[in-house]
């Protein structure tokens, strides 16, 4: 690891001005930079130690709930109010890493986290996220747990987090300041999907911090599935976060899909849930669903299971909103 | 009487040292002065080095050195007797045999700088594609030289003919990945020198191994090296040969002259000391329709690397388990650009796990009950020798299993037991690994004027509890109370021992304790007998019972003194010492039974629960002998369900060298595990009738996992590890 400046911060007013500099990186909870440094993946000249920010508040808000960037994994699915109000939410980060990890990690980080994709993890192999130009082992390489959707001849890596997932779903808002001064993002249009960039992976300008994350509470039922290889302590082979309101004879009014571990991205499938718009929630339709979420899958040599495996955990997570 | 000694369950003596941080591992000791190196490792993996450019890498601050294949002093090669397994050293030449192999040393006063320094160091590679599939190499399979675990290529009877006298045979390929130790503990060595003198502190599973090793690198005499290694924080194997870190970070200490750490990344660990290779294997087996085995015929093809062709996945289980007249055993190679293959624990259970999931085949196709077909061809003798064992109770291993396990409520047929979450599954399988049959081990007892024993032997402690069950072996012996025992190992200072390896420490070290032990004893009652003082005197020695700190007349145990007064008029301490006798060759078996829970929505295995009933001969120590049952079903899980490494089949490198990326189970993956012994002495046993068995209980698992995979979905899954896509694949 290389030698690097470090600051704390006391205001976002000195954050964002020690941010603009090149090669400056911001750290709050630190739970996947300080790897990535480690094994030479990133390297940065500044780190800007966000944790001295008044940023760590979880508060209620007419509409839901706003959590600070700087808020802990931990603390967050502790909350009451999210309980309450988001039980999905709850649900979902409990579902991620360990206790250890969530009670580091803070829920800007968390969206801000790097893919698992182990040619981008390490430096030494090619990747054109890490080193564009460098190339994409993984297009014919160890692609298991590369994406089926949404991927281009540059980049298949998923986006690891769970929670960006349920946030999809929730249809949660990114508020941001930058130097341009304070923005508000759409979770769905937060994240960019690789193209011929893959370096570009959200809608963050250079030095813009995350300063909180607005989410409603939505009324829907809702639930989160996570399939992984082992029974805790690992990322999602892929995960569904569902959100349903029925109406009078159980006829589907309202419904929200969004997808971890099959695309660059936490996708969401407006093509899916329109599947099940106006109509009961049964096999035929939820088979309909997992059809039109899985039409545009372009999987790789190792990654074909997860077409009927995303579809299983669709039709198994809407099986438990009946 | 007092109950014994040995058996007791005693916490492991070093537990507090280690949960408290104050047990010192290899990278702990305490060295003045220091220094620190990193190894620069290829990121090719086959090829030449066409230059290397250390400039910028050495002029860092603190930066000693930067060695290369051209800077570095020759190392001679070590005999492979040596158990030096790989047949070249690196950082010798410009040859590139495998991705990771070291190819610079770094070496600065502090690890951030030596880090910082071999991140700088720039290598230029010509390469050439790598073949790292064994799957695309079969074509290329030929049978090697035999090694240390038997002939490759072994017959007995008439396979062919046992194969036509059978009424049914079944046929099944099945291939196991590549797969990793993964010690808490990386590899670590700190090297110094004084003159021609080198100690090593060395996180060794076999320290004269490594004492050895580095005696022949270096042109030394064995005595010139010492080698200390008072804990290892795990081995499984990996620690057992000498690898090319020990002998680079010895070299940099030479050449910097000042003492060197060396301790390998994660990453690194993949690359750096052997792994199980990947293994592609054909069984057949023929029977009666009453179950009886007429004929096997197994053929396990497997990795070695481009430089060495020694084989570790064995098949003693097909050799040596099954009462079967006719057998075959071939055991082939192919060659791949990747590392040198070692042992990993439980080197059988690879081979035995075919054979298991195999017999659970016929047991289907015959319709027969698992555990009725293995009681059918239950052999009271080692099949390869034709030898008995000293004891054998498997058969009452199987019966108990089964009985604790509730087997007779098994609904044979597959996918018929189920719970309101999803399919329940039963499978059981045969645990057998050999123990022993290695070379022997001393060990030296000393009894001090106060009346407590002292005892050194050169073993390893690897986390097993061989600090603690030494300790109840010698007290036994001797018939001192525990706490009037202390055992000191880890230390080429005392008198050699065999790796902590191979099942072998209890029959090996244990049997050294026993004898220098019972030495020691008998000097003791000669002392005492000849004193005139003594309520001893005149007695025959034969007479002598030790027990709890005193020498005593059988019979009359009201005469008797204290070891302690004996001891004091004696005036001076008393000491015997053992030296090697090669163990004999122990089975170990058990039988294993396991409940898998399957979701078949999304294909999602839970492992319930875990029942094994095991025969190792006497349990020194119930406690860390159930902790060795734990243990190997840990890993059976892992092995079953998630391990594998996985190798860019372009580039020929590991892409999941960490333990994110290679899964290893997790607390919440393992079930209730029920763990019961026989526990009757083996008369053949040199170790007060126990046997090795930190091998065993991880085999059998294996297959009973799998078996029961095969009950809950009724698709045999013959690709380990069984991943949920393809529990998922054989429901759709």
């Amino acid at each position: 690891m290389q030698n690097f400046a470090y600051r704390a911060p006391a205001s976002t007013t000195d954050a964002l001005r020690l941010g603009t500099g090149t090669g400056a990186r911001y750290i709050a909870g630190g739970t996947d930079l300080l790897n990535l440094m480690k094994d030479g993946v990133q390297r940065h000249d500044l780190i800007i130690d966000l944790n001295r920010l008044p940023l760590h508040d979880i508060t209620p808000t007419t509409t839901g709930v706003r959590l600070g960037a700087l808020a802990r994994m931990a603390d967050v699915a502790a909350h009451p109010q999210v309980r309450r109000r988001l039980p999905l939410l709850a649900e979902t980060l409990l579902a991620g890493a360990s206790p250890q990890v969530r009670n580091a990690a803070t829920i800007g980080g968390n969206l801000l986290q790097r893919t698992r994709c182990w040619y981008f993890r390490d430096a030494s192999m090619p990747c054109n996220k890490r080193e564009p130009g460098s190339g994409c082992a993984a297009q014919h390489g160890q692609n298991r747990w590369h994406a089926i959707i949404g991927g281009s001849a540059h980049c298949i890596a998923v986006h690891p987090s769970d929670l960006a997932v349920a946030l999809t779903a929730l249809d949660a808002t990114v508020h941001t300041l930058g130097s341009g001064g304070a923005r508000t993002i759409g979770i769905r249009d937060f994240y960019r999907l690789p193209g011929d960039t893959p370096q570009v992976e959200t809608a963050l300008r250079s030095g813009e911090l995350i300063t909180a994350v607005d989410v409603p509470s939505t009324g829907l039922t809702g639930r989160y599935l996570k399939v992984r290889d082992r029974a805790t302590f690992e990322f999602a082979v892929v995960s569904v976060a569902a959100l349903i309101r029925t109406g009078g004879g159980g006829v589907v009014r309202e419904a929200r899909l969004a997808f971890g571990g099959i695309a660059p991205v936490p996708w969401r499938s407006a093509e899916a849930e329109r599947q099940l718009i106006g109509r009961r929630l049964d096999d035929a339709a939820i088979e309909a669903a997992g059809r039109a979420l899985t039409l545009p899958a372009a999987p790789r040599e190792h990654n074909a299971f997860k077409v009927p495996l995303v579809r299983r955990a669709l039709a198994t997570a809407l099986g438990g909103l009946r | 009487m007092s109950p014994s000694v040995v058996g007791r369950p005693i916490a492991r003596t070093d537990g507090v040292a280690k949960v408290t941080g104050a047990a010192r591992y290899a990278a702990d000791a305490d060295v003045t002065g220091v220094v620190h190196a990193v190894l620069v490792t290829s990121d090719v993996a086959r090829g030449r080095i066409t230059a290397i450019d250390t400039a910028v890498a050495s002029s860092g601050a603190g930066v000693l050195a930067v060695l290369t294949h051209d800077t570095l002093p020759a190392l001679t090669l070590p005999a492979v007797t040596s158990f030096y397994l790989k047949r070249f050293v690196p950082v010798q030449d410009d040859r590139i045999r495998h991705a990771g192999q070291p190819v610079a040393i770094a070496v600065a006063d502090t690890l951030a700088r030596a880090q910082d320094a071999a991140a700088r160091v720039v290598v230029r590679y010509e390469s050439a594609p790598p073949q790292v599939v064994l799957a695309d190499a079969l074509g290329e399979a030929y049978v090697p030289p035999p090694g240390s675990d038997g002939p490759n290529d072994y017959t007995r009877g008439d396979v062919a003919a046992g194969m036509a006298a059978a009424d049914v045979t079944v046929e099944a390929t099945y291939t196991t990945p590549l797969q990793h130790h993964n010690p808490l503990e990386p590899s670590a060595t700190v090297a110094s020198w004084d003159g021609d003198a080198l100690t090593v502190h060395e996180s060794a599973q076999g320290i004269s191994i490594t004492q050895n090793v580095l005696a022949q690198a270096f042109g030394l005499t064995p005595g010139q090296v010492r080698v200390i290694t008072p804990y290892v924080g795990g081995g499984f194997g990996a620690k057992g040969p000498a690898w090319p870190h020990t002998l680079l970070a010895a070299a940099a200490a030479r050449h910097v002259g000042r003492p060197v750490k060396l301790v390998l990344s994660r990453a690194q660990t993949y690359t750096s000391h052997g792994h199980r290779a990947e293994t592609h294997q054909v069984m057949r087996v023929g029977a009666t329709r009453e179950g009886r085995l007429t004929a096997i015929d197994h053929v396990v093809t497997q990795q070695v690397s481009r430089t060495e062709e020694l084989l570790f996945n064995s098949s003693e289980p097909t050799r040596m388990l099954y009462d079967c007249a006719n057998v075959r055993s071939t055991q082939r190679a192919v060659r791949l650009d990747l590392p040198t293959g070692s042992f990993v624990r439980s080197p059988e259970a690879a081979t035995g796990h075919v054979l298991e999931s195999t017999l659970d085949e016929l047991a289907v196709t015959l319709g027969l009950d698992p555990v009725e077909l293995r009681l059918r061809n239950w052999s009271a003798i080692n099949q390869e020798t034709g030898a008995p064992h000293g004891s054998n109770h498997l058969r009452e291993c199987y019966t108990r299993g089964a009985q604790q396990f509730g087997w007779s409520r098994r609904d044979p047929r597959p996918g018929s037991m189920r719970d309101r979450d999803g399919i329940i599954g039963w499978g059981m399988a045969t645990a057998a690994h050999t123990a022993g049959g290695r070379p022997g081990s001393g060990a030296t007892v000393t009894v001090g004027r106060d009346g407590t024993a002292r005892i050194e032997c050169g073993t390893q402690e690897i986390g097993t509890g061989t600090y603690t069950v030494m300790q109840q072996v010698g007290a036994q012996t001797l018939g001192l109370a525990v706490h009037q025992v202390t055992f000191l190992l880890g230390d080429t200072r005392y008198p050699a021992a065999f790796a902590s390896a191979a099942s072998a420490t209890v029959p090996s070290a244990g049997a050294a304790v026993v004898r220098a032990a019972t030495a020691a004893r008998d000097l003791v009652v000669a002392a005492a007998l000849a004193d005139a003082a003594s309520p001893l005197h005149g007695v025959a020695a034969d007479r002598i019972g030790a027990e709890d700190g005193f020498l005593f007349v059988t019979g009359q145990p009201w005469r008797r003194v204290a070891y302690r007064d004996v001891m004091a008029r004696h005036g001076a301490p008393i000491s015997a010492t053992s030296t090697p006798v090669p163990t004999p060759l122990g089975y170990s078996t058990g039988a294993v039974f396991a409940e898998v829970h399957v979701d078949p929505a999304i294909g999602r295995v839970r492992v319930r629960r875990i029942v094994g009933v095991f025969d190792p001969g006497r349990i020194l120590n119930r406690q860390t002998a159930r902790s060795q049952a734990i243990g190997g079903a840990v890993w059976a899980v892992g092995f079953t369900l998630t391990e594998h490494t996985l190798v860019d089949p372009h580039l020929g490198r590991v892409v999941t060298p960490n333990l994110s990326g290679y899964l290893i189970p997790t607390n919440l993956d393992i079930p209730d595990i029920d763990v019961d012994f026989i526990d009757r002495p083996d008369p053949d046993s040199p170790a007060l009738g126990a046997r090795g068995f930190g091998e065993t209980p991880m085999t059998g698992t294996t297959a009973a996992i799998a078996n029961a995979l095969h009950h809950a979905t009724g698709h045999r899954f013959r690709d380990l590890p069984i991943t949920q896509d393809k529990i998922l694949a054989a429901l759709s």
